[in-house]
């Protein structure tokens, strides 16, 4: 038997465009970068808009590529981020379509501007699961800091105490750096080091 | 009611609907809509989505807001982690995938049956689950004719045994139920005995061999040999059904134990006077001086043993038979006592001749005719089917022993003083650190009073007093002054041991101790008696081998002990079959018997049927797939392969014969059993074997010694640098240096490869070791890159150690084909390989091969002169290859 091999994509969409916000109460740019998508962006809609931009940048060959295997597996509008399912030839078709994509695809039409950043790709759905645990852990900690505000008991209850929350992004950082001399080129980390963390 | 789809992966899953429908169709008949294989899926869809939060729920009144922000990501982190365990809960893995490797069987997916008992009610639902068809024993038909015959056979046999049972229950009332006890069968004196009588159940399937004691054991686990075409007249275990040669090279050398049921070893034992016991062994070739002088008084004493060759003496010419161990029964001795006074002993001695059963014939016949000439008269006794024995080698070895071998008397005070001794030996975790060839006997009980085996409690490792007492232990080896049991030599002790209690009553037994009590002995129970012989290889540092001796019917409860043993690292004592076992002695330099020692009647005859064999897959093959012998390009003009392909062609180096051996040929692959016969009639092998000591001796005198050309002996060759030797490769020696200079002999176009064009390619000595010392060295050097270095630095000593260590050219370099001397004539031939592949304990190619002794030595001296480092050098070319490789050889 052989084993269907798969690429999991995880993606974060991002808003650059800070918007002109008069009257409106200020939140960190951290919050406003990574605001939540309209619900109307929907599995369906995001796959249909995929293809489409597949089909104008690849045409039939790159649509036919990736038809087969192209699957959301998770998308959760509230934060933005989704989990896409690829054949292990043909992922870098999606992952250029996402790239070039600037608005976001909803049913009707086109949504508000914004960037898909595929944060992570790895063979396993776990994988995925475990950076996207990890980045949501670190925007919660930028946001807190922006806004400077004393940790709630929530955020307690996430990271054990507040002095392990301190520790917590210098460990991350020292592990985007082991991921360099990490032998197996398996799983392609794109975990970009520009010092998010 | 279709489940509903709430999670993202129900959208790209086209085909769903029109497969989920018929079991919903079905399972609406049933109790409950929730069975069959619809509700598996939705539980596996179930178990794979994740929980998501609408926008709005990130909103504070479709505003941005800090504090919603982060909820939400809260509920993220949350979901994910909960979807994380619940996709583990629903793993599509079947309940037989879950069975370790070794415990996997057959089929297993079709019968709930093969799978462990706990996994068995998983399985069950599962094959209803996903509607897999299932085997119903009542409704199996036979397949093949056979299968029918045999079936209608076993019925028409089940209906006389019924009609047999009705009459007997008829009269049965009538007569008394007295049930005698089957006879002892008798074991003749100086008589071939024969095999124990099967059940008649498997009476008609062991009539031309006799199976091991462990032989319904092994059959399922192990590929056994042919039925029709048994070997040494046993039933014997190749090798095991799983993939087993890394985890044995493991289990062997670093971690674990292998065990092999060694019954068909042969056992030959000797009656009689001291005198014409000493007289015999003498005229079988034990002629070292020692064992019969005060030095050898351990051995004659029943305290050691001898291992070493055994050999006969036709018309004046001694032939070797085969390595043997040879034993005396241990009795009590006056220290000082003088062997020459023992004449007035009343009791004979007793010896033990172990042989392997491919000599056992000839070894049998020769020992029967000396023992008629001696006076007082020597008896012997054919113990084959009397006494059994495993083999256990590897580091849990010891540990594994004392975990199954409980001494009959429990007690401290009454325990034998070798029994003691065992016990002591919690933490040797090598055999061959004990004495050489020490021999510990005594009795234990029936193993399966103390089954399953529990692991045995191991003495701290950080206790250096333990540790230093056991090292004096085995070191002074206190037990030498007290003696073994002598039971195992005796016939009584050997049949009481072999009518154990029946499994019933022993578990009844059982079941009236309290829960992890053992059962108590009581005096129904016979003591078993058993001998544990040590031995070690040449090389200290690998593992020895222990030797347990039984009786031949207690080899499989203590087996069934021993293979279910916990080890202490992990799993069980594996067991090995002959690939194994010929594995492990390759793995540790040692030549294995028969197969090594071509020299032999036994090792050829080994050779001739492996002849036939290769033949047969040779003439298998379509003719465009196969090795055109004829057509082998040697270079220079020489064509064809030299001799047989297929063959370690001795007959052809020596020159013997050469027509009527071609006719051989053809008579060996059609007949090889009617060969190895006639083989046996006459005694006339075309070569014979030199062993080790005397080839130690030939290659160190100084003048040219006599040989003559049918002497072989076998060595054991590392190549030099890449490339393995399989079996039959040709071995040459370097060409003679005058050769290169009368190039009459050979009409060539091209050069002639001299003698330095080979040893310039010996690598240098600076680096002495060939291929290991360059690479680890620079490994060394760069190492690993330290974790605390910064990314930059860290990216640079990644590319530094990248660029350092320039790859090795792949495709790999084509000039070293063409560019590699050519082999030497076929006057330079001088042996073959035996045994040969890639060796895991050395990672590098090994061969074990037998070459004449008269060539090698000449070729030896001519090129010794320059210094040693260049004598000990040959050529290897793989049969129906033209690359020749250099290697070095040493004895063994």
């Amino acid at each position: 038997m052989v084993r269907l091999k798969n690429r999991y994509l995880l993606v974060n969409i991002l808003y650059p465009e800070l918007e002109d916000r008069q009257g409106r109460a200020k939140v960190p740019d951290v919050v406003e970068f990574n605001q939540p998508t309209t619900d109307a962006f929907t599995a369906g809609s995001l796959l249909k808009g995929l293809r489409a931009e597949i089909a104008s940048m690849f045409g039939d060959y790159g649509s036919g590529a990736v038809a087969e295997s192209m699957t959301v597996k998770y998308l959760s509008s509230a934060t933005s981020t989704f989990i896409l399912r690829v054949s292990r030839a043909h992922y870098r078709i999606a992952w250029a379509a996402l790239s070039l994509m600037t608005s976001v695809p909803v049913k009707d039409g086109e949504g508000k501007n914004c960037v898909f950043r595929v944060v992570r790709v790895s063979g396993t759905i776990r994988k995925a699961e475990e950076e996207a645990i990890r980045r949501a852990r670190e925007l919660i900690l930028k946001a807190r800091r922006e806004i400077g505000e004393k940790s709630n008991s929530t955020l307690d209850d996430i990271f054990g105490g507040a002095t392990e929350g301190n520790i917590r992004p210098e460990n991350t950082k020292e592990k985007d750096i082991l991921m360099v001399d990490r032998s197996d080129s398996e799983e392609e980390n794109e975990d970009d080091s520009d010092g998010d963390g | 009611m279709p489940p509903k789809m709430k999670s993202a992966d129900s959208a790209g899953v086209p085909g769903n609907k029109k497969r989920k429908e018929a079991p919903q169709s079905s399972s609406s008949s049933q109790k409950g809509p929730d069975r069959g294989r619809g509700s598996k899926r939705v539980k596996i869809n179930d178990a794979r989505s994740i929980m998501t939060q609408a926008s709005d729920t990130a909103l504070k009144n479709g505003d941005l807001d800090v504090q919603s922000f982060l909820k939400a990501r809260e509920f993220e982190i949350k979901a994910l982690q909960d979807g994380i365990k619940k996709s583990k809960g629903g793993r599509t893995t079947r309940a037989f995938q879950q069975v370790p490797r070794d415990m996997r069987r057959r089929t297993a997916s079709h019968n709930v049956k093969r799978v462990p008992k706990r996994l068995q009610r998983r399985a069950a639902r599962e094959m209803k689950d996903d509607n897999t068809p299932t085997v119903d024993p009542s409704k199996r038909k036979p397949r093949s004719t056979r299968g029918r015959v045999r079936a209608e056979t076993a019925k028409r046999l089940g209906l006389l045994a019924a009609k047999k049972r009705a009459v007997k229950a008829k009269s049965g009332g009538e007569v008394a139920g007295i049930e005698t006890r089957a006879a002892r069968p008798k074991i003749r004196k100086d008589k071939l005995n024969e095999a124990p009588k099967p059940k008649s159940k498997f009476r008609k399937r062991q009539i031309h061999k006799t199976w091991l004691p462990t032989h319904m054991w092994h059959a399922k686990r192990a590929r056994m040999t042919e039925p029709k075409n048994p070997l040494w007249r046993f039933s014997i275990p190749l090798t095991s059904t799983e993939k087993s040669y890394r985890p044995t090279h493991r289990a062997a050398g670093a971690r674990g134990a292998v065990a092999w049921d060694m019954s068909y070893m042969s056992t030959i034992g000797l009656e009689g006077p001291a005198t014409s016991l000493e007289k015999l062994l003498k005229a079988m070739g034990i002629t070292e001086s020692w064992l019969w002088e005060e030095k050898g008084l351990k051995w004659r004493h029943g305290k050691r043993t001898w291992s070493g060759w055994l050999s006969r003496n036709v018309n004046d010419k001694s032939i070797l038979i085969g390595p043997s161990t040879v034993f005396w029964c241990p009795t009590a001795h006056q220290t000082g006592d003088e062997p020459g006074v023992e004449i007035k002993k009343p009791s004979p001695s007793r010896i033990f001749v172990r042989i392997h059963p491919s000599a056992f014939l000839e070894t049998w016949t020769e020992i029967l005719r000396l023992s008629k000439l001696q006076r007082p008269a020597v008896h012997i006794e054919d113990l084959r089917f009397e006494i059994g024995s495993i083999d256990i080698t590897g580091p849990g070895s010891t540990e594994a022993l004392l975990g199954i071998l409980h001494p009959y008397n429990q007690l401290e005070d009454s325990m034998e003083e070798h029994a003691k001794t065992f016990r002591s030996l919690a933490g040797v975790t090598n055999p061959g650190s004990l004495p050489l060839n020490s021999m510990l006997a005594f009795s234990i009980m029936d193993p399966r009073l103390r089954y399953p085996p529990r692991p045995v409690k191991k003495p701290d490792r950080n206790n250096e007093e333990a540790n230093f007492a056991l090292l004096e232990m085995l070191s002074a080896w206190p037990v030498d002054a007290s003696t073994g049991s002598p039971a195992i030599f005796d016939r009584d002790a050997r049949f009481k041991a072999t009518r154990l209690p029946a499994q019933k009553s022993l578990n009844r037994r059982k079941a009236l101790e309290p829960p992890g009590d053992y059962p108590a002995i009581q005096a129904t129970d016979p003591p078993i008696p058993i001998m544990l012989l040590t031995s070690r290889t040449a090389v200290s540092s690998a593992q020895g081998t222990w030797t347990l001796l039984a009786p031949w019917k207690c080899i499989l409860p203590i087996w069934y002990g021993l293979v279910h043993y916990p080890l202490s690292t992990g799993g069980n004592p594996r067991f090995g079959g002959l690939q194994e076992l010929r594995q492990v002695h390759f793995e540790q330099d040692v030549p294995w018997f028969p197969v090594d020692f071509p020299g032999t009647l036994s090792g050829f005859t080994w050779e001739t049927e492996e002849r036939a064999k290769r033949k047969k897959e040779w003439d298998k093959r379509p003719k465009g797939k196969r090795v055109e012998w004829d057509s082998l390009d040697l270079g220079r003009g020489r064509k064809g392969e030299i001799g047989l392909g297929w063959a370690c062609d001795f007959e052809r180096v020596l020159g013997v014969t050469p027509s009527p051996n071609s006719g051989n040929s053809d008579d060996r692959s059609l007949d090889a059993q009617k060969l190895s016969e006639r083989l046996r009639k006459e005694p006339e092998l075309p070569i014979d074997h030199v062993p080790k000591y005397a080839f130690s001796q030939l290659l160190s005198s100084k003048q040219a010694p006599q040989t003559q050309a049918s002497q072989v002996t076998t060595i054991r060759i590392t190549l030099v640098s890449r490339g393995i030797a399989s079996p039959c490769a040709r071995i040459y020696r370097l060409p003679q240096i005058t050769s290169s200079q009368n190039p009459s002999a050979t009409s060539s176009s091209l050069p002639v490869t001299t003698r330095e064009q080979w040893l310039s390619l010996l690598p240098a000595i600076s680096n002495g070791k060939p291929l290991p010392g360059p690479k680890s060295k620079t490994a060394k050097s760069t190492g690993r890159i330290p974790l605390k270095t910064p990314l930059p630095q860290r990216v640079r000593l990644l590319a530094q150690s990248l660029l350092q260590q320039p790859p090795l050219p792949f495709p790999a370099n084509k000039e070293e084909e063409d560019g590699y001397p050519l082999v030497p004539d076929e006057e330079d031939l001088i042996g073959f390989v035996t045994t040969g592949e890639f060796n895991l304990a050395e990672g590098k190619g090994v061969a074990v091969g037998t070459v004449f002794v008269g060539k090698l030595l000449e070729g030896f001296r001519s090129g010794g002169k320059k210094g040693e480092k260049d004598g000990k050098v040959c050529i290897v070319r793989n049969a129906g290859e033209k690359i020749g490789r250099l290697a070095r050889w040493e004895p063994v």
